[in-house]
């Protein structure tokens, strides 16, 4: 699921960007910062979906760089495939499912057939829960900072234990 | 940076979609790339997208996202619930089985016949995959042996 959410933010433009213009300048820039990132409680951001509104550009003493003050519209989605940090436990699997040890595979048995879940097999689930883990480490040591980055921003749980989830294969 | 309003509206795949490609072209044609972690990104989406069996996968894609009011208008007597329109539109199920896994207690709700109305609603506005070829009896032996190889 895809949501727009409207974001308030700082661009700052370097020199090197004037000759572009400032649409293309700003957008490069949001896009630069926030596609393929996680904000906290919101998802993993697409890219910008519309400009809203943006400042005239005030540049800076020293760093030459332009101000501006911008509303952005960005795309998220809450639930991808391209996205890899999401888990099913066995208890969301349907019932007579077992775990065969020579196949290394979950298997769901229906009136002794065997169908087994193959790995990189097309599945669909749904999700039931959504961990956010900020990534602010404890402390400045470079051991908290490695610990911190280890754990990912964004996880989520899904299921297969409803009819029509599972292997695609099975239900089209 | 500040969250203005975390949810301002729901997009459904097929308006992620038409957005991204036509994102691509655009940039294609004025001859521009965005930043790599868009461009990458944006190619991961768009083979999401269009992979087997997502209804995106289809080519020629039969509907597109002037389908939504459509389908949304004809779903209307059937009662259902925004977040499973938009469950309907991107998983466009053409069965009972997909359906029941967008619909909340279908069971209680629709009865076998009512469900039988809806599929044929998605597939009138939204389309299906057409059949797959029929399989030739030597195939089906030849999947069978391997099977039991295994």
């Amino acid at each position: 699921m895809f949501i727009l959410t409207k974001i308030a933010d700082l661009v700052q433009i370097p020199p090197s960007q004037f000759e572009q213009h400032s649409r293309v300048a700003i957008e490069n820039n949001i896009n630069a910062k926030f596609s393929n990132r996680v904000i906290q409680k919101i998802g993993l951001c697409i890219c910008m979906y519309d400009l809203l509104w943006a400042s005239e550009g005030l540049i800076g003493h020293g760093d030459g760089l332009v101000n501006v003050n911008g509303t952005i519209a960005a795309l998220l989605p809450v639930r991808t495939e391209f996205f890899e940090e999401i888990t099913v436990s066995y208890k969301e699997l349907p019932e007579n499912t077992e775990y065969d040890h020579n196949e290394h595979a979950w298997v769901w048995v229906v009136d002794d057939e065997r169908m087994h879940y193959d790995k990189n097999e097309m599945v669909r689930f749904q999700v039931i829960d959504e961990t956010w883990n900020d990534q602010l480490p404890e402390s400045g040591e470079q051991e908290a900072v490695e610990r911190a980055k280890s754990i990912s921003p964004y996880s989520i749980k899904g299921t297969m234990i409803r009819e029509g989830l599972g292997v695609c294969l099975w239900w089209d | 940076m500040r969250i203005l309003e975390a949810q301002n509206a729901v997009l459904t795949n097929v308006e992620v979609y038409t957005f991204l490609s036509n994102q691509a072209q655009q940039y294609q044609s004025q001859k521009r790339r965005g930043p790599s972690n868009l461009e990458t990104l944006r190619g991961e989406m768009l083979e999401y997208f269009e992979t087997f069996p997502g209804p995106l996968s289809q080519k020629p894609l039969p509907y597109d996202v002037n389908s939504i009011p459509v389908l949304l208008k004809r779903l209307r007597p059937y009662k259902i619930t925004k977040g499973e329109c938009i469950m309907v539109v991107n998983m466009r199920p053409t069965s009972s089985a997909a359906l029941n896994a967008v619909i909340e207690d279908m069971g209680g709700r629709f009865s076998e016949e009512k469900q039988d109305e809806i599929i044929n609603i998605i597939i009138e506005v939204l389309g299906e995959f057409p059949p797959p070829p029929p399989a030739e009896e030597g195939d089906d032996d030849a999947m069978e042996t391997t099977e039991d190889g295994l």
